[in-house]
């Protein structure tokens, strides 16, 4: 009886787990093996959305970018929200307010602030323009009209958004380390960087770990920065995963091939997330052995 | 106070009459309510010149005894996709905007529409309205759609003070004329064509080629028919060179820019021509630039150019309530309706569906547009109304690539084939 | 003990290095200031675009440089975006989706916070079997864009008999919140020291019993935490509260899309930025007010993986 009420109590997660989410899962691998266009039908044709999927240049484009922008952009968040973090924790004057100006951009909606950004990095008119008035007439920023760089702007927006929160985390993070670890090392002599690097690191290490997780979830469902600053352009050149995948969903009416990408974005992240998953129950286990 | 007894008891017994006389008032406005045939609509028109527009259908609806509920989602994809869920999830609107198109075909197919046949036979849709968009809103005998207005996709406008700058004395009237009026902009310092980079605004510029260079026959043939062999064809292959070449005469800051933005270094005279659908128009009236004054306006290429058409269509979810079918009869025979049509293009940049109406209220471009649409034999129909969303797209990502990338052009011409088999 | 420190909201901790000498300008203390104001300055640069093109009529954002000041000042944008832009057939500016906007996000931030709590709990003391592979697919469904789960999302709302009404986007707004709640909570709850919840049992207390008077008044800062990032969430949502909620629920969001989107429409650039920052404001309020709280909650150890 006593085993019961966990288990009641978390009903309402299994019951969203497995309606909604396994559910969803599920209904849209089955989709995948389909010819559906706006509705779901029932004619199955076996792989061939799959096929199609992986001869599209645009898809493969996008995996690309995405593979690359991720990498950048976790790494960005992470040292950037490390550096804030260990700045502000310098007893600075001004805290609060600094604090508030790194954590703004999370409450905006993307839509317009991706516009700005549009504005900020067109060639000319943006920074560059106003650069060159100050005198260095030849200094030119394009990269969001290269096919190449563009995806890059999208990695400078995106960290300007989501850095602040980052560095509230990390400060967090800072703030629960025992002050006892800094005066030891104080009296060993070692220096401030070293100390960051060698002690204070490895002990933030569950934190950075949870702040990978939920940057890692911003990555994978990178779409509204993508559509406001560059709409995938030029061309094709910053393309991403969920913006293909959303484009064929309403605007192609194409839930077939739409379903067979999200499921195609879905493999690796499960792949990535079962490793971890079964590290932590380990853990957990020998914890709760206790 | 003596007298506030008495003054309490008038005043109490005012109250209760004026709670009767609002409560009849409401009784009678409910019923009044509930037999003037109510219209939910779903529509993408936000924009201060499109609020205008669908304003005048609003009123005309009124007008007719109808009662207007507004539901705007800004941006075609949200508004279609919303319409799509709500069908679905059983709470459909009474009526819904979509482009004249094969958009909504798959929800003809699911049975998920009423059909308007009755208002189609009784005004003669077959004869009254153009083919293309008879060719999207018929299907099986049956007429799933009611058209709103038609807009011409790849209008050339032009500066008038760049043209003057650059020394271009008339109209350019052929495709070389025009290309020679590109060269001419060029040489004077002014941007050429003033283009916004992004995907649907190169298919403009490739449509514009395919039907001004191309012809009708080998547009219908690639786009309609889809024919393997026209696709490979010379002529095809001449159109796509001719596409690429407008390349050179865009601005390198072009990629990602706003169609408005490109209409915008018009206005100021900073580029020479644009070909942009006629919705244009709005942003040099908002300048307070107007017709063959300050700006000009080109249909075609030809003297039988093509008009290439789109345009915005109503449809009516399925539903057996008597009220809501009125509604959707009432709102039909309403939109058709002269005025109607006259009142919502003015303000929307776009021309009627109907060539009966009297175009002198009209500007100037609307007026020559209203004259072009008089032959038939010019009427076209935009990529959308032939092919599905799903070929549509794939043709416009090649389109695009083919724009912006070193891609060749019998690569560009394999990929638009493969597009457009499926 | 660590458990103890990391407990107490560390009020005043400061390295001991700076706290033992008086502040001096050493090129230490330089740098840090001028690589703060730096970053300042790149986070602060979208705002003033945003400021300064609402204060500028349509006719200088056209002409003029993003980043001038404006030359004839004018609010208008911010009046027009309050109550008079055009959101479709009526006229009336973005003000008409706040109460609905209030009215969607107090129970999408009470009721997941709640689940999540009571998850959290569940997850890190009782952990009953199989709970932690429940949690693991929670988590990856937190990786699937929410427009892929729409239409069947649309499906079971409209078999249950409430699509398109308030209590749907709130259930809605339930499952996507879920899984990073459950996470904050489980995580926060798993650097509590276990002492605790054994000596609870041992004193006889059941499941509810431990949460309602051991746990939940331990969890203020979390919860604190976890409201911030929810209420920025469902504020902001603009697609589910557009499907679920139902015509006459419609969040504020939906009027800032019609005043920001269009496609073949003109582009007011200063009224759109208005509305942009007029829409931002309550969880920038509530940042504002509560940051020290949000960094102060997860000192408490809610990040201890």
């Amino acid at each position: 009886m006593r085993a019961a009420t966990p288990y009641a109590a978390l009903l309402p997660m299994a019951l969203t787990v497995i309606v909604a989410y396994l559910g969803t899962m599920l209904w849209t691998l089955r989709t995948s093996f389909t010819a559906s266009r706006t509705f779901p039908s029932d004619k199955f044709i076996g792989i061939t959305q799959y096929t199609r999927l992986f001869d599209n240049e645009r898809w493969m484009l996008s995996l690309h970018n995405l593979a690359v922008y991720g990498l950048l952009f976790i790494l960005a968040c992470l040292v950037i929200g490390f550096l804030l973090a260990v700045f502000i924790d310098q007893n600075v004057s001004g805290e609060g307010v600094l604090r508030t100006v790194f954590l703004y951009p999370y409450a905006m909606s993307f839509v317009a602030t991706g516009l700005v950004w549009q504005w900020l990095l067109t060639p000319g008119t943006g920074i560059d323009g106003s650069i060159a008035a100050l005198g260095f007439p030849d200094f030119v920023f394009d990269w969001i009209v290269d096919q190449d760089l563009a995806i890059y702007t999208i990695v400078i927006a995106t960290v300007w958004q989501s850095a602040g929160l980052v560095m509230a985390l990390m400060l967090a993070g800072l703030r629960g380390i025992d002050a006892d670890i800094w005066k030891a090392a104080r009296l060993d002599g070692i220096p401030a960087w070293r100390v960051y690097v060698s002690i204070i690191l490895p002990m933030l290490w569950p934190t950075v770990a949870t702040v990978f997780l939920l940057l890692a979830t911003s990555v994978v469902k990178l779409y509204d920065a993508v559509v406001a600053m560059t709409q995938g352009g030029p061309g094709t050149a910053s393309e991403v995963p969920a913006k293909f995948i959303m484009d064929h969903l309403f605007l192609r009416s194409n839930i077939g091939l739409a379903s067979a990408g999200a499921i195609m974005l879905l493999v690796p992240v499960l792949a990535l997330l079962a490793p971890y998953a079964y590290a932590r129950s380990r853990r957990n286990r020998e914890r709760g052995h206790a | 106070m003596y007298t506030a007894p008495k003054f309490k008891q008038r005043a109490l017994a005012l109250a209760c009459a004026c709670a009767a006389l609002s409560a009849s008032a409401d009784t009678l406005a409910a019923a009044a309510a509930a037999s003037a045939p109510r219209a939910e609509v779903i529509h993408w028109w936000t924009s201060g010149g499109e609020s205008a527009a669908v304003k005048q259908v609003a009123q005309a609806y009124r007008a007719a005894g109808g009662v207007w509920v507004d539901t705007a989602i800004a941006g075609g994809d949200q508004s279609r996709a919303v319409t799509v869920n709500r069908i679905v999830g059983g709470n459909p609107p009474t009526a819904a905007q979509f482009n004249t198109s094969k958009q909504f075909f798959d929800i003809i197919e699911q049975g998920m529409l009423n059909n308007v046949d009755d208002v189609a036979r009784a005004q003669n849709w077959d004869k009254l309205l153009p083919e293309p968009i008879v060719s999207v809103i018929k299907v099986d005998g049956h007429y799933y759609a009611v058209p709103l207005n038609i807009h011409m996709q790849t209008w050339i406008w032009y500066s008038k003070a760049a043209f003057q700058k650059a020394g271009i004395a008339k109209e350019p009237a052929s495709v070389p004329e025009f290309f020679a009026a590109l060269d001419k902009l060029k040489a004077a310092g002014i941007v050429p064509l003033a283009h916004g980079g992004q995907a649907w605004q190169e298919t403009i510029l490739f449509s514009a080629m395919l039907a001004n260079l191309g012809g009708k026959d080998l547009y219908l043939k690639v786009l309609r028919d889809r024919d393997p062999k026209a696709i490979a064809s010379p002529a095809f292959r001449n159109v796509l060179l001719a596409y690429k070449r407008l390349q050179g005469y865009v601005d390198p800051r072009s990629p990602g820019r706003n169609w408005n933005d490109a209409t915008a270094m018009l206005i100021s005279g900073k580029a020479g021509m644009q070909i942009m659908g006629d919705w244009a128009k709005g942003e040099f009236t908002a300048a307070k630039q107007l017709p063959e004054q300050q700006y000009g306006c080109i249909a075609g290429l030809a003297p039988n150019a093509p008009y290439l058409m789109q345009g915005d269509v109503f449809v009516f979810p399925k539903t057996r309530n008597a009220g809501a079918v009125q509604a959707q009869k009432l709102l039909a025979s309403v939109v058709v309706a002269p005025n109607t049509q006259l009142a919502f293009s003015k303000l929307k940049g776009s021309v009627p569906v109907r060539t009966d109406v009297d175009a002198s209220q009209a500007d100037a471009c609307a007026q020559k547009g209203i004259a072009i649409m008089k032959d038939r034999s010019r009427h076209l129909g935009v990529s959308e109304v032939y092919l599905t969303p799903d070929q549509n797209g794939a043709m416009q990502d090649v389109l695009t690539a083919y724009w912006n990338t070193n891609m060749t052009v019998d690569k560009a011409q394999k990929n638009i084939a493969a597009a457009l088999s499926e | 003990m660590m458990a103890q420190t990391t407990l107490t909201p560390p009020l005043v901790h400061a390295p001991v290095a700076v706290l033992a000498r008086r502040r001096r300008f050493t090129p230490a203390r330089i740098g840090i200031y001028v690589f703060l104001f730096g970053a300042a300055l790149f986070f602060l640069l979208p705002l003033y675009v945003m400021l300064v093109t609402s204060l500028k009529g349509m006719d200088e954002i056209r002409a003029g440089s993003i980043l001038a000041l404006p030359v004839e000042w004018t609010i208008e944008p911010w009046r027009q975006a309050w109550s008079q832009v055009c959101t479709g057939a009526s006229c009336e500016g973005i003000r008409g989706g706040f109460w609905n906007s209030v009215a969607i996000t107090v129970p999408s931030t009470i009721l997941p916070i709640l689940i999540g709590a009571i998850n959290g709990y569940a997850l890190s003391f009782w952990r009953p079997r199989g709970a932690n592979l429940l949690f693991g697919v929670l988590l990856a469904g937190a990786f699937i864009p929410v427009q892929v789960m729409i239409y069947p999302l649309v499906r079971l709302l409209a078999g249950a008999g409430i699509f398109g009404s308030l209590p749907a986007i709130v259930l809605v707004h339930l499952v996507f919140g879920m899984p990073v709640m459950t996470l904050l909570f489980r995580n926060y709850y798993a650097s509590l020291p276990q002492e605790l919840f054994h000596a609870a049992r041992i004193d006889g207390g059941g499941f509810w019993r431990i949460f309602l008077h051991v746990v939940l008044p331990l969890s203020v800062p979390i919860i604190v935490v976890a409201a911030i990032m929810q209420v920025t969430g469902v504020w902001n949502d603009y697609i589910l509260g557009l499907v679920f909620a139902g015509r006459d629920n419609l969040p504020m969001t939906v009027q800032l899309n019609n005043v920001i989107n269009t496609t073949t429409g003109t582009r007011l650039y200063n009224v759109n930025m208005a509305a942009t920052i007029l829409t931002a404001l309550v969880p920038l309020a509530l940042y504002f007010f509560s940051g020290r709280w949000f960094v102060r909650g997860i000192a408490a150890g809610a990040v201890k993986g």
